[in-house]
């Protein structure tokens, strides 16, 4: 057993180093390490001991700590499930029970991608974009830093899709066991027949249980001294475990999702950052209408965004060139017949309200480059899960699960009153799952929540959260019968503070 | 819950204050309270909570118990100048009826002419006890803009001459001058044509800085326009005196240092708009509202000379604004104070966040103080001002202006909102508790009645805190007691 043990060590540690080789952070280390050995105070008697410490005072351990920390978390958690869906066999179709879902997943991708194609022919515009006209290119560098005021029409230009869109898809997608069961017993309007195993209460207050702690790190009282110790110790692991306690003190919070997300700008981030920005100079693409389109609908009508808005033009706009990004999202792959559609550069297709996922992390950096690499983590790790259809257990499909289940099981008055009036409660909650409620709850509080989103590393607190606020406003609810008037009781939430609510929900016998 | 802000740094700003001596004792106080100044958590339960405790201490002092009985059945007429649905709906839900302003009312929410014909000699007309009215007869001391400046610059000199440490002075950074280290809040200003040879010698000293001509009398925005050379204002002189402008040449103007180095917040330039409320000025009695909001302009910031007539980029009055081609209805430029501070303490720390709204309270108290002296406090009269405040790009605020008839037109939706909250929450401030409008009522509001205000200053409370401490080495009620009034 324990040389099983060791050899999984083994294996692991030559993954590890072989993935950090890949890595853009690896050249830097190497050469910082190179300097290391020719430091004084390493022996070449006893290079092993003498290094070793060299490399602990330089404080590049915790640095390659950071990495395996990050790459263990994303990348080959990722080739792992890939190798084992190989193994299982070659042609998953036939056993895969999920099946049906990763395809509609790659339908709904491709679908995303063939409207995009469709607009770019209809528009006679080349999806791969085109160079910028010499005066185009000088207007927009020169009104790069003021963006709203760089004019082109977009009268034809829509949103490619919308969260209702999405939500309507989901709402048909059907189970390979509809077909012999007698769909009569089945209600039309439900979900709950998917067969992905989502956690029930007991399970999410074993996993939020650290929320109901109140004990402090490192026997400090105050927050903030805690918060600067943490960010000195520059311990990733420690920078997620305080994200936990939901209530982050603002001047730290960039820092500590920076450090948790692995979004700390190095040298050749802020090149790449260049470059993007001057491929967005250089090429006109169809996605940059959207990408104004979009902000346009969403950001800057917003009272509690509307400032950025130059702001967000910019990062938007690099988003839509980042080619990287398309190597670290994870898309479902399942053999689907027919026609492939090439996407943007980025490969994310923008839809209506997409800039609300990087609006909230302008109240959190000051420089778009700062910015721009903490949003661009986040998404790849959460919100690029929220508008896809995915077989992962955050991803939409498994949330809006969560939901049903926990509103059948723990609000079953809500639950029958929403089916007495025949409206699916996801239609409710949907937009706020999907923006995981950006946009819909005040910015202070919504930075809480993804606080909570990145200490425990789990979208599923959107879900419960919705749950929560239906459960507040459940009286009102109770009170009407239209989807208008459900919808209207739930529009405003300025008032609800999400520390306390989620702490009374899981607290709750 | 977070606390957004913490008094301590005011409250040290305050221990120079030797005026103040209060104050000093606050330090006790817990800063830990959820009705923290610009707190995002305005209301709420929290709230509640702290004010069950500190209800009895500031509600046990008034008399007003047996006036109330008095006029137990007494309807309140209340009278409006402004059809405004905030002003009236407000009204109404407390069960008021409307009535003329030649009948006998008891609450006038009215122009400042009208209030001036009330309290005139020749009108003849003599308030009761169960009178109140929105403005001082001389609200313009504080609101008219040569006048503001006037008052501000007597009051320093007071200071100074009195040889109070608030008045000490300091080298000024950038020219031979000297200013005030703790009262340097309004930008220098000169009132033209009267003080047209010191704003010259001004000028010489920085021929480079662009100032900016208001006309003393007017509002939202009317006839500001720029200088960034001696010579357009010469010019604008000479034709002020033409035969063609006979009104400008009546009129007076102030010259202000045009603050050109604002904080911009996404590129743009904003200012702030606060409401303070003023129960009396003798015992200065103030309050701030919690829900103040920025005011964007819609076009870019940027001072090159081509853009000194776009008055779109210079100007943030919503006024100003509505007619550029941008403005948006859905939000009107308006952004809430809230936001700021959680801006400013994610990008810049809590620290200098907590420095600049400390600053900003105290710029206010100080501008209530100074014109104090020459204010008509009639105990009938309360205010509601408008503060605009412009923060420059090393979070300093200046005060710009002070609006004595706020705007009550609401923009958009939170705007309505918030102005019919600020509405509400004025009048359950300056009324007794029983709601009946009573001058004889101490002015003392209970922590509940405050709703989103805040207690700014109140020498009257002050004082007597002092008086107890002094007469009492059992200072740990005492303390309590009062550190809830500066909640």
């Amino acid at each position: 057993m324990e040389e099983l043990q060791d050899a999984s060590i083994h294996h692991m540690t030559a993954k590890v180093i072989a993935a950090i080789k890949n890595t853009k952070s690896y050249e830097p280390i190497y050469k910082e390490l190179q300097k290391l050995v020719c430091n004084p105070t390493v022996d070449t008697h006893d290079m092993r001991n003498t290094l070793e410490d060299a490399i602990k005072s330089a404080g590049l351990e915790t640095e390659i700590r950071n990495i395996v920390f990050n790459l263990v978390r994303t990348r080959l958690s990722k080739t792992d499930d890939k190798n084992l869906a190989n193994k299982q066999g070659a042609k998953p179709t036939v056993s895969d029970p999920l099946g049906y879902l990763k395809r509609a997943g790659v339908l709904w991708d491709r679908r995303v991608r063939k409207s995009l194609n469709a607009m770019c022919t209809e528009l006679k515009v080349p999806l791969h974009g085109q160079p910028r006209i010499s005066a185009d290119r000088e207007d927009f560098m020169a009104k790069w830093n003021e963006l709203s005021n760089y004019n082109m029409d977009l009268a034809n230009y829509r949103p490619v899709y919308a969260p209702k869109d999405l939500l309507e898809v989901l709402l048909s997608l059907k189970g390979p066991a509809k077909t012999t069961e007698n769909t009569d017993q089945i209600p039309q309007w439900e979900f709950s027949h998917i067969a992905l195993p989502v956690k029930n209460l007991f399970e999410l207050r074993a996993h939020y249980a650290d929320l109901l702690r109140s004990d402090s790190y490192l026997g400090v009282p105050d927050l903030t001294i805690q918060c600067q110790r943490i960010l000195e110790g520059r311990h990733a692991p420690m920078c997620q475990q305080f994200l936990k306690k939901g209530c982050t003190p603002a001047p730290y919070r960039g820092a500590l999702w920076a450090s948790v997300l692995d979004s700390k700008l190095h040298d050749y981030d802020i090149e790449y950052w260049q470059k993007l920005r001057n491929a967005v100079w250089t090429t006109d693409h169809i996605v940059d209408k959207l990408v104004f389109k979009d902000i346009q609908l969403t950001a800057s009508n917003d009272d509690q965004y509307f400032v950025f808005e130059d702001v967000l033009y910019q990062v938007l706009l690099c988003f839509s060139r980042d080619t990287d990004i398309g190597g670290c999202v994870e898309y479902e792959a399942f053999p689907v017949k027919g026609k492939t559609y090439e996407g943007p550069p980025s490969g994310v297709v923008p839809f209506h309200g997409i800039c609300m996922f990087a609006a909230p992390f302008c109240y959190l950096y000051d420089s778009p480059v700062n910015l721009y690499y903490t949003f661009r983590a986040f998404y790849i790790r959460y919100c690029h899960r929220l508008t896809t259809i995915n077989t992962h257990p955050q991803g939409i499909v498994s949330l809006c699960l969560l939901f049903e289940k926990l509103l059948q099981t723990y609000e079953p008055q809500l639950w029958s009153h929403f089916r007495e009036l025949q409206i699916q409660p996801l239609r409710v909650v949907f937009k706020w799952l999907m923006r995981a409620f950006s946009g819909h709850l005040p910015p202070d509080q919504l930075l809480v929540l993804w606080d909570l989103i990145l200490g425990f590393d789990s979208l599923e607190i959107l879900p419960l959260f919705a749950i929560i606020i239906l459960s507040f406003r459940k009286e009102s609810i109770m009170q009407v019968a239209s989807l208008d008037s459900i919808e209207a009781i739930l529009a405003d939430l300025s008032s609800i503070k999400v520390l306390p609510l989620v702490q009374l929900a899981l607290s709750r016998d | 819950m977070a606390v957004v802000w913490d008094m301590s740094q005011w409250t040290q700003a305050w221990r120079t204050d030797s005026l103040q001596p209060t104050v000093r004792s606050s330090g006790t106080r817990t800063t830990t309270s959820g009705t923290a100044m610009y707190g995002r958590t305005a209301g709420g339960a929290n709230q509640s909570v702290t004010n069950g405790t500190s209800n009895g201490g500031a509600n046990s002092g008034g008399g007003v118990s047996g006036g109330a009985q008095g006029h137990d059945k007494l309807k309140i007429g209340f009278c409006t100048d402004l059809d405004k649905s905030v002003l009236v709906n407000n009204f109404e839900k407390r069960g008021w009826h409307q009535v003329n302003g030649d009948d006998d009312w008891h609450f006038y929410w009215a122009g400042v002419q009208t209030c001036r014909n009330i309290f005139s000699v020749d009108s003849g007309y003599r308030m009761h006890d169960n009178q109140m009215i929105n403005h001082f007869p001389n609200h313009y001391e504080l609101s008219r803009k040569d006048l503001l400046v006037k008052n501000i610059k007597r009051y320093r000199k007071d200071l100074e001459r009195d040889g109070n440490p608030l008045a000490e002075k300091t080298e000024s950074n950038n020219s031979s001058g000297t200013r005030y280290l703790y009262l340097d809040f309004v930008p220098t200003t000169f009132v033209l044509p009267a003080d047209y040879n010191m704003f010259v010698e001004e000028y010489r000293k920085f021929p480079l800085s662009t100032w900016i001509m208001k006309p003393c009398g007017k509002s939202q925005g009317a006839g500001i326009f720029l200088i960034n050379k001696l010579s357009k204002l010469k010019k604008w002189s000479r034709e002020a005196k033409g035969p063609f402008h006979p009104q400008i040449a009546k009129e007076s103007y102030v010259i202000s240092r045009y603050i050109d180095n604002p904080l911009l917040i996404g590129g743009k330039k904003f200012d702030l708009r606060l409401y303070v409320l003023v129960a009396s000025f003798r015992p200065l009695k103030a309050y701030l509202f919690k829900q103040g909001f920025c005011r964007f302009c819609t076009v870019k910031y940027d001072t090159s000379v081509t853009e000194l007539d776009n008055m779109y980029v210079h100007l943030t009055n919503v006024s100003v604004q509505k007619h550029g081609g941008e403005y948006n209805t859905l939000h009107g430029g308006k952004w809430s104070v809230q936001n700021l501070a959680l801006y400013l303490e994610g990008t810049r720390g809590k620290e200098v966040t907590d420095r600049l709204f400390g600053a900003i309270s105290w710029l206010i108290v100080h501008s209530l103080r100074a014109v104090a002296p020459v204010m008509a406090s009639d105990r009938h009269c309360f205010e509601c001002y408008g503060y605009d405040i412009i923060i420059d790009n090393a979070l300093k605020p200046w005060l710009v202006e002070v609006n004595a008839s706020p705007s009550l037109t609401s923009t958009t939706v939170n705007d309505r909102i918030l102005k019919y909250k600020l509405i509400d929450n004025i009048l359950s401030v300056v009324l007794p508790p029983d709601g009946v409008p009573d001058v004889r009522w101490n002015k003392v509001p209970s922590a509940d009645a405050l709703g989103n205000f805040e207690l700014l200053i109140d020498e009257e409370l002050a004082a007597q805190d002092e008086q107890h401490q002094n007469s009492s080495s059992n200072t740990h009620s005492k303390t309590s007691k009062m550190g809830s009034r500066w909640k």
